[in-house]
């Protein structure tokens, strides 16, 4: 019943890695009573070389190296949507200095650069500043749809970890031109509608993605108010709403937002590290706000501070 | 200020649906969390009872390996009720949540079939067996073991699914389990000799050197199967070692 190896063969195979001094006397028997075994014994012997179980293994390799494929596929595919993300920021060189400016810098290490060049809401964006960004969102949605196969049926969670990264970037980008277009939220089913190829929104990712959205417009407010010496939205109309109001009202809905049952999973861990970066974000533009009111009459259009400092002219005006 | 619900920047819905899908999760997670508990105490359970095969001589292993075949069917169907619940969401989101579960049921059924219990499916059951994923899927979905339909299981619990999204068992889960099989009868060489069980040994030795043979065609990437199967080699030494010292004493027969 029971397959033994013979005993010799295992004390060489043994003696090879730890008892050296028995390997010359059994290595050089074991050929030998190996062929004098009897036949049924031999045949196992012969066998015994390969691994019985070996055909199952190969399934599994195949299976395996599938698998692996496809991971890594989409890790680079997320990998370089967040990388085409912040490379536009670095090339934005044609911002005006304040982007670049520690303060702006420092939150938001992430930014889609060409529209924060936009300087108005609710209106179209101008159409330069347009076609930069549909050739960065068509760059984007290639590599979502180069990966789209990946990410199909029981795929579709079992990636979420690599391809979430790239997801929520997009995300910040998609929420973002749709409030300088529209100065509203974009909703979990019109952003879905972004995704290329059938890619599962989350609500987890949708929910970070706008997270980020908040550092997207901070920056945009300061910006704007250092170049136009007001807030965007505000103005014209006393009705409307500036982006301070909307920032507040964010920040209410991100805090009312309960994710205390989400302990354990993603979302529990990093909504609490992206609500202090969100609080923070907002209290530099109220702060903002309240520097233009108290200082900002007294400042000539267009004056960034900290620029004097570093480069002993002022720009622009 | 405006009131924001009716003119603000937020449409109201928005955050409310967010709300409602992470209350649903949160919903799914705690039944699952329920079974999964209840899991891991049979699963305490069914270990316990093949541990006893440690002191065990194989010749009177039957009424442990009878009692570790009811153990199991008390796993088999909360593995049925998880199943359940578990197929009304996609699979792998929630997967985290009862994978160690499931490779501990996985794992006594391994053991129990090495041992000699588990015949299913007409196949007899035979000691220094192993058994595969479908065998694995097979007992898990009840019906093929006599014993075991009175559970009447009707939901299939499949093997390595890819064309469609359900609860199935992975390949991972099933090779994890094996390590923990290899680390149990590395475990198992030891006590046998304890027995006076000389021959075990050998059995054991030749069964790990296969499955061993087998882990390392597998490309692992950096991840926890890969560090897992790293424990092998050092389970395969040690078993190596009880041989050698068995051989060294001609505690084995030659023939």
């Amino acid at each position: 019943m029971e397959p033994p190896p013979s005993p010799t063969e295992a004390i060489s195979e043994l003696s090879i890695t730890s008892h050296p001094q028995s390997v010359s006397v059994s290595m050089s028997e074991m050929p030998g009573i190996k062929r004098n075994h009897d036949g049924a014994e031999k045949e196992k012997e012969v066998n015994s070389n390969a691994s019985p179980f070996m055909p199952m293994f190969e399934a599994f390799r195949d299976e395996l190296d599938e698998h692996h494929d496809r991971r890594e596929r989409i890790i680079k595919a997320s990998r370089d949507i967040t990388a085409a993300s912040k490379k536009m920021q670095v090339s934005s060189h044609s911002l005006p200095q304040a982007f670049k400016s520690p303060i702006s810098n420092q939150l938001t290490p992430t930014s889609i650069f060409s529209l924060q060049r936009v300087r108005t809401l609710k209106s179209d964006i101008p159409a330069k500043i347009a076609s930069e960004t549909a050739e960065r969102y068509a760059a984007m949605q290639k590599q979502f749809s180069a990966i789209a196969p990946d990410l199909t049926g029981i795929n579709a969670w079992r990636y979420q970890r690599q391809i979430s990264g790239g997801i929520q970037e997009y995300m910040e980008a998609v929420s973002f031109e749709h409030y300088l277009r529209h100065q509203a939220l974009i909703t979990i089913s019109e952003a879905a509608g972004a995704l290329q190829g059938g890619i599962e929104l989350t609500g987890d990712d949708y929910v970070l993605g706008l997270f980020d959205l908040v550092g997207e417009l901070m920056r945009f407010a300061i910006t704007t108010m250092a170049t136009t010496g007001s807030l965007p939205g505000g103005g014209g109309g006393s009705e409307r709403r500036d982006i301070l109001v909307d920032l507040r009202e964010l920040r209410t809905c991100f805090q009312a937002l309960d994710t205390g049952s989400c302990g354990g999973t993603g979302l529990g861990k990093d909504v609490e590290k992206k609500m202090e970066v969100m609080k923070t974000c907002v209290e530099k533009v109220e702060s903002a706000v309240y520097g233009l009111i108290i200082r900002g009459r007294e400042r000539p259009k267009g004056w960034v501070p900290g620029i004097a400092d570093d480069r002993g002219v002022v720009e622009s005006y | 200020m405006s009131n924001p619900s009716e003119t603000g920047m937020v449409d109201p819905r928005i955050f409310e649906e967010l709300q409602n899908k992470i209350d649903e999760d949160a919903e799914v997670r705690e039944q699952i969390r329920a079974i999964v508990q209840t899991l891991e105490r049979q699963g305490r359970g069914a270990q316990s009872v093949l541990s006893r095969a440690h002191s065990t001589p194989a010749a009177h292993l039957k009424p442990v390996l009878d009692a570790a075949e009811v153990a199991i069917k008390e796993e088999i169907a909360s593995i049925k009720s998880l199943s359940d619940v578990a197929s009304s969401s996609p699979y792998y989101k929630y997967n985290g949540l009862w994978t160690r579960d499931v490779q501990n049921v996985i794992f006594s059924i391994l053991l129990c079939g090495w041992l000699g219990g588990m015949a299913h499916n007409n196949k007899a059951a035979e000691a220094g067996r192993l058994l595969t994923i479908e065998d694995v899927g097979e007992i898990l979905n009840g019906t093929s073991i006599p014993t075991f339909q009175s559970l009447r299981l009707t939901i299939l619990v499949p093997v390595n699914l890819k064309d469609r999204d359900a609860f199935h068992i992975s390949i991972e889960e099933y090779l994890q389990s094996l390590i923990t099989l290899i680390e149990e009868l590395a475990r198992l060489a030891v006590n046998s000799v304890t027995l006076g069980d000389y021959q075990r040994p050998l059995q054991i030795s030749q069964f790990v050197k296969d499955i061993h043979a087998g882990f390392q065609i597998l490309n692992l990437k950096n991840d926890s199967l890969r560090r897992r199967s790293d424990s092998i080699k050092y389970n395969v030494k040690k078993i190596e070692d009880i041989v050698y010292d068995l051989s060294l004493r001609n505690l084995v027969s030659k023939s």
